[in-house]
């Protein structure tokens, strides 16, 4: 019987980077079927795929760290390191659209009247909807620290309280910003002013998607007593993850709704 | 009202109190149980049967959906006679 005589982490040999290559070589292609040839099969058989890996990716690494111990400090220090790579590469994808929305908006072309908004939109009014949103995004980031410390201090009854808490302000978010994408006076065809304001806070609202079910999913296993108070790197990830949608928001609300308008 | 405190109604108390609120037990120990195990199947099998069939799925539906992309890919690849 061999066993390790380090502290670092060799994974078994796993099929779920190439099911998720293949996943995304299947929704490339579909996406190409669907607008192209009008079939969205090969699209839904890439969004199964990518489903099915993600989740059995993700249950194996809970296998590893929760259930076989392998997520020793130093494995813990990787998997930080980790997650800020991501956040910052996140960070880097957002800069663009930015940095589209402030070259477009800084020196309005003739086309839109050489005014910012353009002549003809109608912006969003600032101190409605989206000061909401901004109000509920800044109260889930006070409900999530409430979170993290009452898991280090061992209190699970307010820690899935809190929890629970923020899960609900980041759907309440998600609801809010439906209704106003079905309300709005401009779509994402109405020019530059459309295509900068949708695309960044489309992105936005997918990331508020996605940190909200990473968030879920947190909840979950705090429900199974996966998390101790000194070890739970899963919900700091989700906490990171979640403050940069945060942090996000605010930029948008400065710069698209309130300088914007 | 006295008897809606719920330091008053055993019923209450009952149901408030702490066994009678865990729905979740803690078997985090004999997950890892499972786990451990020294049975040489690497962890994304080790869990049981449901792990095997779940892999089938992914790796039939990739493997399928790689060939059908494919073949898509030659079909597209020639101008069509018919109209779109």
């Amino acid at each position: 019987m061999t066993h390790q005589t380090h502290a670092y982490h060799m994974v078994n040999p796993s099929p779920w980077p190439l099911t998720g290559a293949l996943s995304a070589l299947l929704l490339t292609s579909g996406l190409t079927m669907w607008f192209h040839f009008h079939s969205i099969l090969l699209l839904l058989i890439g969004i199964t795929s990518m489903l099915l890996t993600m989740f059995q990716w993700w249950r194996d690494i809970v296998r590893e760290g929760t259930f076989q111990g392998h997520h020793t400090p130093v494995v813990q220090k990787g998997l930080r390191y980790g997650m800020i790579l991501f956040i910052m590469s996140e960070v880097f994808f957002f800069v663009g659209f930015f940095w589209a929305f402030y070259h477009s908006s800084l020196s309005p072309a003739l086309e839109l009247g050489g005014c910012w908004p353009p002549v003809g939109i109608s912006p969003l009014n600032p101190l409605e909807v989206p000061l909401l949103n901004t109000a509920i995004l800044l109260a889930s980031g006070v409900s999530i620290t409430w979170a993290h410390h009452s898991l280090m201090e061992g209190s699970r009854k307010q820690m899935i309280q809190a929890l629970s808490i923020t899960i609900a302000l980041g759907l309440y978010f998600t609801i809010l910003q439906a209704m106003e994408y079905y309300e709005a006076p401009f779509t994402i065809s109405d020019g530059i002013y459309g295509s900068t304001f949708f695309v960044a806070t489309g992105f936005h609202g997918l990331h508020v998607i996605i940190g909200s079910l990473f968030l879920t999913v947190c909840l979950l296993r705090q429900l199974f007593y996966h998390f101790t108070s000194t070890h739970h790197f899963g919900f700091e990830a989700a906490a990171w993850y979640w403050h940069f949608v945060d942090v996000v928001w605010l930029f948008l609300y400065v710069s698209i709704y309130w300088w914007g308008s | 009202m006295r008897g809606l405190l719920v330091s008053r109604s055993r019923a209450l108390l009952r149901s408030f109190s702490s066994s009678a609120r865990n729905l979740f037990e803690n078997k985090v120990a004999e997950k890892q149980k499972i786990f451990q195990e020294n049975n040489d199947l690497p962890v994304f099998l080790k869990g049981g049967a449901l792990d095997k069939m779940l892999f089938n799925l992914t790796m039939t539906i990739s493997v399928a959906g790689t060939g059908y992309s494919l073949f898509f890919l030659g079909w597209a690849s020639f101008p069509q006679k018919n109209k779109m």
